[in-house]
């Protein structure tokens, strides 16, 4: 719920649960991802490392890697059709996998599909399960995780290759245009003479 | 040759699998993921992206993970 309002870009990540009920979501854990308003992707690189982490932690894959979370920043939970493309093709080969969407305006949808054996799937009921011991909130560490690992587009410029921001640097002095025309066919205007080196001095 | 793997797919697993040497990583592929596209898939060796031509060795851990997860909000 806190990242679904802490920023403006939709954020996803992986339910983790306990191994004696596989719906009941303990912990959730966000990937390195790009987020905008309307989109997010996640970076494959970081995908596979938290599954390495995971089983690092002696989980098992249907413990962390079936329950897809995200947020929408808007008023609907209804999944789109890029959810539901990437449901089908990520986790469609999945013994069992649920999509669980968070919209900011507090609506949630959850589907659990079964892939394996008499294939069904179907809308479930989502609820917070009150009686279970909770650590609190941690605001600061929530926001240094969403810092660590969502990029969101807008800052995207700012991560560009050196050879792109000379681009976007080159855009941003489009001044030059306002150098006095036949400057650069002035061969003598870019020299400087010894007399540039000296006039300080004088 | 013991290689450990670890796959999302099916029941998912991440356990030892014996598999004969010289097995490449396309092979061992083939044989977790029958009539699957490497494409779909994010494969590393011992955390290091790997190529399908790869050639296994003892020890090895070999993931295969979901790629190009993406939602969206239309």
């Amino acid at each position: 719920m806190y990242l679904c309002h802490y920023a403006e870009t939709e954020v996803g990540g992986f339910g983790i649960t306990e191994t004696d009920d596989l719906l009941l979501v303990t912990d959730f854990q966000l990937v390195n991802q790009v987020c905008s308003w309307a989109h997010v992707a996640f970076e494959d690189e970081s995908v596979a490392d938290f599954f390495d982490h995971q089983v690092d932690e002696g989980r098992t894959p249907e413990e962390f890697g079936r329950i897809w979370i995200h947020t929408h920043p808007g008023d609907s939970p209804w999944p789109s059709n890029v959810d539901e493309e990437t449901f089908e093709r990520v986790f469609g080969r999945a013994d069992w996998a649920v999509m669980f969407i968070l919209a900011r305006g507090g609506d949630c949808y959850a589907r659990l599909r079964y892939n394996h054996g008499p294939k069904a799937e179907f809308e479930i009921p989502v609820g917070v399960d009150y009686s279970l011991p909770f650590a609190g909130s941690d605001h600061e560490s929530w926001e240094r995780e969403y810092r660590q690992h969502v990029l969101p587009e807008e800052d995207l410029r700012f991560t560009l290759s050196p050879l792109a921001e000379e681009l976007v640097s080159a855009e941003d002095l489009e001044l030059v245009d306002d150098w006095p025309a036949g400057w650069f066919d002035e061969p003598d205007n870019n020299l400087l003479t010894e007399e540039d080196f000296y006039e300080t001095d004088e | 040759m013991k290689v450990i793997v670890i796959n999302n797919d099916g029941g998912g697993f991440a356990d030892y699998q014996e598999h004969p040497d010289g097995t490449t990583v396309a092979t061992l592929f083939d044989h977790v993921c029958p009539e699957r596209k490497p494409a779909d898939y994010y494969i590393r060796v011992n955390r290091h992206p790997c190529t399908s031509d790869q050639v296994l060795q003892e020890g090895d851990r070999i993931s295969i993970t979901p790629s190009k997860i993406e939602g969206a909000l239309r």
